[in-house]
């Protein structure tokens, strides 16, 4: 039979390491599992959502309390977008403190790095889909702070919303850019990247010069994991979906944005903070990306792991990694949790 | 000068040749994105009659959003939207505060509190010949 990609990434045999939850934590798997649901509620969703400005709220409202189990599958959209982010992060945190970017799989840690730029982006988008009161000041705030970057703002604010006046204008460019703009380099990075972890060697453990355990697991005990795995989370969503609903506010009309929330949604909180204290393009642009910069060049420029330690929770040779990753994170919810407070 | 083989010329142009169309197709692509329609934005607002703005009052108007102030020297309007990062500004007791990024400006619109920098705009202002006002924002 010709191996297709199912059997790319299920070999007859896969060392015992490779697929240990306390290995892996799950959270690869889980951020595809996400991302199916993402893309099938996403789609039932269309069927009702209309992306103008008078009429998106309204559709909205729609969903949520006519359509026979519409509240229900917002709410695994919304559920499975938030859970997406966390584990994303999970998994970033879990591929660094293992040292498992070294060097062959270089490039698709910034394939998967990538990838969660592009996931908080989609929540964001889809965020203002809502285009009720609370999603005014967010949409403004983030696109004038598009217009500081010098010689380019104002082309970002154009292709972000099209020019106009965000709250006003822009809900059908981030329609555009979340079911299809943003959409599109998740599918193809999505699939190049776990393509890439069956070829650089599957998931990173030690050589098998320095591995203790020799032990492999079938194609069929791989599968009952995933689907396990995917139970799991399945069953957590489905009651998340139920018992906690989804945000919804009042459609916008004119002069309601006074009402509006001017918190930002919660992934963009640390950000919001960062704001408070000063130039925006400094705080709220380079800073960032700075942070982004700084990420991503962990395969590159820190003390290259050592190969024994690779696939081992906190080896000592990578350490740097460790505290550079460790320290963002906690500024980070800091950050989150201070923007929250006031 | 080295002579170069006919190979390699034809593969020299053919890789330009790519990397040229696909440089073309990016800017056009880009360009295509970047187009802003006219602004249909609303620049001006009528008022209304002079007489609902005694001397010393201090009217808000949310649809622009700006403060419309009569004093004795005659109007004026301060725009409403936070120099930061756009926002509209709430009047406290000291002048206004923004719910976004906490910036503040004291009753003439000067900054108290930053990130924001630069003070409030004042709107260009005219009474016409019928005695109601119209407030610019461009
Ligand atoms: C990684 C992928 C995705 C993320 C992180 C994401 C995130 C979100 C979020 C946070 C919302 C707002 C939900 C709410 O507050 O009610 C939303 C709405 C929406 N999304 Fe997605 N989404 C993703 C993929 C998709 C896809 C693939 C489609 C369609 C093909 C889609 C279609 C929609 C539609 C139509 C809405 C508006 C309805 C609503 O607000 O409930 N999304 N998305
Ligand atoms: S928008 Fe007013 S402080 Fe940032």
């Amino acid at each position: 039979m010709r191996p297709s990609f199912f059997h790319h990434l299920h070999p007859p045999t896969i060392p015992t390491e490779q697929a240990r939850w306390r290995h892996t934590l799950g959270a690869g798997g889980t951020a595809v599992f996400l991302m199916l649901i993402l893309g099938m509620t996403g789609i039932l969703e269309m069927f009702y959502y209309i992306p103008t400005p008078e009429e998106a709220a309204l559709s909205v409202q729609t969903i949520t309390y006519h359509v026979p189990f519409g509240g229900f599958i917002r709410n695994l959209h919304y559920w499975s977008a938030q859970l997406l982010l966390i584990v994303s992060a999970v998994h970033l945190l879990r591929v660094v403190f293992t040292a498992a970017y070294k060097s062959p799989r270089r490039f698709n840690y910034l394939l998967g790095l990538a990838l969660f730029i592009l996931a908080i982006l989609l929540d964001f988008t889809g965020y203002i889909l809502r285009w009720d009161v609370d999603i005014c000041y967010p949409l403004l705030t983030g696109t004038n702070l598009l217009k500081t970057v010098p010689f380019i703002g104002d082309f970002l604010h154009r292709l972000a919303i099209g020019g106009g006046e965000a709250c006003t204008n822009g809900l059908l460019r981030m329609y555009v850019w979340h079911i299809f703009g943003l959409t599109l380099p998740v599918i193809i990075l999505g699939i190049w990247h776990a393509f890439r972890v069956r070829r650089d060697g599957g998931i990173a453990v030690p050589p098998p010069q320095v591995r203790t355990d020799n032990a492999r697991i079938s194609r069929n005990e791989l599968v009952r994991r995933e689907v396990l795995a995917m139970f799991i989370v399945g069953i957590a969503l489905i009651l998340l979906s139920i018992f906690v609903p989804a945000p919804i506010a009042a459609a916008m009309t004119e002069g309601t944005t006074l009402a509006g929330e001017a918190k930002a949604p919660w992934f963009f909180l640390w950000v919001q903070e960062m704001l408070k204290w000063g130039d925006p393009f400094i705080f709220g642009i380079l800073l960032p990306l700075g942070i982004l910069a700084l990420i991503a060049l962990i395969p590159y420029i820190f003390p290259k792991p050592a190969d024994s330690d690779i696939g081992k929770w906190f080896p000592k040779s990578n350490r740097l990694a460790q505290i550079t990753i460790g320290l963002v994170s906690f500024i980070v919810i800091l950050l989150t949790l201070l923007a929250n407070a006031n | 000068m080295t002579q170069i083989s006919r190979r390699d010329f034809l593969k020299l142009a053919r890789e330009g040749f790519l990397y040229l169309s696909a440089a073309l197709a990016t800017g056009s692509l880009l360009r295509f994105l970047s187009y802003a329609p006219a602004s249909e934005q609303k620049t001006e607002f009528d008022l209304g009659s002079v007489d609902n703005y005694p001397v010393g009052s201090r009217t808000s108007i949310p649809e622009i959003p700006a403060l419309l102030i009569h004093a004795e020297s005659g109007f004026t309007a301060l725009s409403l939207t936070c120099t930061h990062l756009g926002c509209t500004l709430e009047p406290n007791n000291n002048g206004f505060a923004c719910p976004c990024h906490n910036s503040a400006f004291d009753a003439e619109g000067n900054v108290t509190q930053g990130p924001a920098v630069k003070p409030l705009r004042s709107l260009r202002i005219q009474i016409t010949d019928e005695n109601t006002i119209i407030a610019y924002t461009d």
